[in-house]
């Protein structure tokens, strides 16, 4: 037998002081020099160190792997991901005020690259004549964010934990408007992925042609990249990503300043044409309904000027504390920084005259910077930098799906495994569902961005309305000191918000709005779904009195199903026979000689008899169609049908050296687990039997093994 | 000398982390190895294989801070608690199972009576160590 037997047992020979020691530590009393003196050496194993109060804790030793093809994986992995990160060591990956506005602040800062032209290319349906509307358009998309940043620094103040909106939502309105909430803004990350790295791709494809072509591609490569950045940790991401935004900035406000003055001194060069510009007569008309109603929509296409405002409030806790202040300087930073860019360049592309391009060819970023500077290194440098920026905007994304995931998961409305940090703090589960769900929508929409758009900013506008109306029945509820003038500010909000809603809604709804407005209901069908399971599962495992003893069951039935008489099956009839007197073998036959032969094997075999004498029962069941498995299960439930007592079947698995040696063993026992797993009142053991060397095995054999 | 090993005795003390580096130095030109042991002293009225659940986490902690100290003076640490009723028997059996060369003590700076106090433990293992033993006294404070 390859165990030890009980008498040989050497935890029988331990000290009293050692059973209280942990089995993890060890304690070696050595004599020393002098007569009568001992040490107690107290060694512990390189994987565990002892914490406090008794609390042993892993090492990075622990988690190394045991095999050379885990070690080749663990490495790669290193490559990829990074060494891991202690818990302890959350606090040093929070992000500075500086970094957070690179990370939490890309997705709406990026935005000013293309909301211009989002609200011009819909007034320009009308001629280019209807392009003077885009100042005072963007004048009110500015009004509107000031607000929406306002309330959300109450919104940080209020709930610096994170979740934003979603926990605004969910506390002061209830289960479903929460839920609304968190759908909303968990369709709204997926798409900031899939707009930004496609609004990326196209800011490098206005001047590399084959960038153009094959635009999915290069958005796949981008969402990829952007991935496994994130999964190397929130403040690891931080560093990488957020440089690109201060040279956005430094850029875009160079060429502002450089605009303006030559606007001012009277030098404005009249803007150059795109490849395939929008035509000087349009084919709808700016007066009566329809033309309010094309206002409205070039006033719903620049909102998506809004995006990303929200993601500050979410991802607060990942900023260094004190986090509500850290979270309110980086929102107010936000929006200064986004009003300038946006304003800057809608009042460069209005002054100069600059027309979109039809087909999406090259940006009106791009006409306007070539109309004022030509085609040389500043140019490139701002094209370079748009189209990074773009591109990192789709990391806001990656900095909030999975922090709202992981605090939807803790509410038990995700799988649990949103709430698990990986080896590098982040949320990696969430990290690769986005990265998934994100390539799939630019897949599914060939890379363009004015295809997404008609979906994007529907989910953010419901977001603000109900946290903003959260706020003001907080305010009224609490009725603290300023609760007048908060009320006032979201209420404002909550109106301002409201009513972009039902426009986007209504503008955008036949161009791709309607499937967030059926998706929404779905995913929070699906989110309140998730947390009834949850509960139920809760409410089926709960302990009501944890100072009940341990129950005390019955011995249970053991089946032991044999192939063959070998060391495998001995080593899981012994064990069987140990944890229970009621022991069964059973063995499937296909022919009626192979069972008179396992009968004739099986009266020889003296482990048969039990130490008190008994004699092991034994089936032997001939199954003619040669079936192995049905015949066991059905053998399995005649045995459970005539006793109460939950049945426990022992497997003996044969265990190959090598993965590869799997494939030449049928796996009887692995299939037959699996046929288990879901039988209720079954208990499965595996005994599993590792192949040795033979010469190892002879000497095993010879010493203590019947055969 | 020549030292291959070298055990550094680590009692909590701030001087702790000044004798690790010490040590480090001492040991990177013929790249000895260095020992760092906490002798928990046990008193008389209690099993000497008792656990002692406050001395054991202060115990670890210690070395762990030991260990951090030579990481960052580019050196390494090979750490060990143990239980013994006196810490200077307890290191001298140390240093000579583990056939160290030296054994360096630091001192934590005192004075008792007007004299300069060396520690029982100091003075035992200055005393009764077999291999080379070298005493750190921590500098004076300023007043």
């Amino acid at each position: 037998m390859l165990w030890p037997l009980a008498e040989d047992d050497p935890r029988q020979r331990e000290s009293s002081a050692s059973d209280a020691a942990s089995s993890i530590e060890e304690r070696r009393t050595i004599a020393g020099r002098m007569p009568g003196d001992r040490v107690v050496r107290i060694v512990r194993p390189p994987e565990f160190r002892r914490g406090h109060g008794g609390i042993f804790v892993a090492t990075p030793e622990a988690t190394k792997a045991d095999t050379a093809a885990g070690r080749v994986y663990e490495r790669m992995r290193r490559i990829l991901f990074g060494r891991p990160i202690a818990s302890e060591a959350e606090m040093g990956e929070r992000l500075s005020i500086p970094t957070g506005l690179g990370v939490l602040a890309t997705d709406n800062i990026s935005s000013s690259a293309y909301a211009t032209e989002e609200a011009m290319r819909i007034l320009a349906l009308a001629g280019t004549g209807a392009l003077v509307l885009t100042m005072p358009i963007s004048l009110a998309i500015v009004t509107v964010l000031a607000i929406v940043v306002l309330s959300q620094t109450q919104v940080i103040r209020t709930y610096p934990g994170g979740g934003g909106s979603y926990a605004v939502a969910k506390n002061e309105l209830g289960t479903i408007p929460g839920l609304i909430v968190a759908a909303a803004l968990l369709i709204d990350y997926v798409l900031t992925v899939a707009v930004s790295t496609a609004a990326g791709v196209d800011a490098i494809g206005s001047f590399v042609q084959p960038v153009y072509e094959h635009r999915v591609e290069w958005g796949l490569a981008l969402i990829l990249l952007l991935a496994i950045g994130n999964l190397r940790g929130v403040r690891e991401a931080g560093l990488i990503f957020s440089a690109p935004t201060y040279v956005y900035l430094v850029s875009i406000g160079g060429l502002i300043a450089y605009g303006v003055l030559r606007i001012l001194a009277g030098d404005a060069p009249p803007a150059l044409s795109p490849p395939t510009p929008f035509p000087a007569e349009g084919q709808e008309s700016l007066t009566g309904l329809l033309g309010v109603f094309l206002i409205l929509r070039a006033f719903a296409s620049g909102s998506v000027a809004l995006t990303g405002a929200e993601a500050v409030a979410n991802g607060t806790p990942s900023l260094r504390p004190p986090e509500a202040r850290s979270g309110t300087i980086t929102v107010l930073l936000m929006g200064s920084l986004f009003g300038v860019v946006f304003l800057g360049i809608t009042f460069l592309a209005t002054r100069l005259g600059a027309v979109p391009d039809v087909k999406e060819q090259e940006t009106l970023m791009s006409v306007v910077v070539r109309s004022l500077v030509g085609t040389g290194p500043f140019y490139y440098l701002i094209q370079i930098s748009t189209s990074i920026l773009l591109v990192l905007a789709a990391n806001t994304g990656f900095t909030g799906f999975p922090r709202l995931a992981s605090v939807l998961a803790d509410d038990r409305f995700m799988p649990r495994q949103f709430a698990f940090r990986g080896e590098r703090l982040a949320f990696s589960v969430g990290i690769v569902a986005l990265a998934v769900i994100a390539a799939f929508v630019l897949s599914a929409f060939g890379g363009s961005v004015t295809n997404l758009i008609p979906l994007y900013t529907i989910g953010v506008f419901l977001a603000f309305t109900l946290a903003q109306t959260g706020l003001v029945r907080r305010w009224q509820r609490l009725r603290e000191r300023g609760w007048w003038w908060r009320t006032g500010l979201n209420g404002l909000g909550a109106v301002a918000t409201s009513i972009t809603l039902v426009v986007v809604a209504v503008t955008k709804f036949e161009g791709g709005a309607w499937m967030v407005l059926v998706t929404l209901p779905l995913l929070v069908w699906l989110l309140f779904g998730i947390n009834k399971h949850y509960r139920s599962v809760s409410d089926a495992l709960v302990l009501e009195d944890p100072e009940l003893p341990l129950p005390r069951p019955l011995p249970p039935i053991v089946v032991v199903p044999v192939a063959r008489l070998d060391r495998s099956a001995v080593q899981a009839i012994a064990f069987a026979a140990s944890i229970s007197p009621h022991v069964r073998v059973v063995h499937i036959a296909t022919s009626e000689d192979s069972a008179r032969e396992f009968d004739r094997r099986w009266e020889r075999f003296g482990g048969r008899l039990l130490s008190d004498g008994r004699e092991i029962p034994l089936d032997i069941i001939e199954s003619p169609y040669r079936s192995l498995l049905q015949p066991l299960l059905k053998y399995i439930d005649r045995v459970d049908q005539r006793d109460p007592r939950p049945i426990t079947v022992v497997l003996a698995e044969f265990v190959p050296h090598h993965w590869w040696e799997f494939i030449l063993h049928s796996q009887t026992a692995f299939r037959l687990k699996a046929a288990l797993l879901f039988r209720p009142n079954t208990i499965v053991i595996d005994v599993p039997y590792h192949f040795r060397d033979p010469g190892e095995l002879s000497h095993a054999h010879s010493e203590k093994v019947p055969h | 000398m020549r030292l291959s090993r070298i055990l550094v005795p680590l009692s909590g003390a701030a001087v702790d982390t000044d004798v690790v580096k010490l040590a480090v130095d001492l040991a990177r030109p013929s790249r000895a190895k260095i020992f760092g042991v906490h002798v928990i002293e046990v008193r008389w009225n209690v099993p000497l294989d008792a656990v002692l659940e406050p001395e054991l986490d202060r115990g670890e902690e210690v070395l762990a801070n030991a260990t951090k100290a030579a990481e960052q003076a580019g050196g390494h640490l090979e750490t060990e608690l143990l239980q013994a009723r006196e810490a200077a028997a307890a290191i001298i059996d140390t240093a000579r199972e583990k056939d160290c060369d030296l054994i360096l003590v630091g001192m934590t700076y005192r004075r008792r009576l007007g004299r300069t106090y060396v520690s029982r433990t100091v003075e035992d293992v200055y005393l009764g160590a077999q291999c080379a033993v070298l005493a750190y006294r921590q500098e004076e404070p300023s007043t």
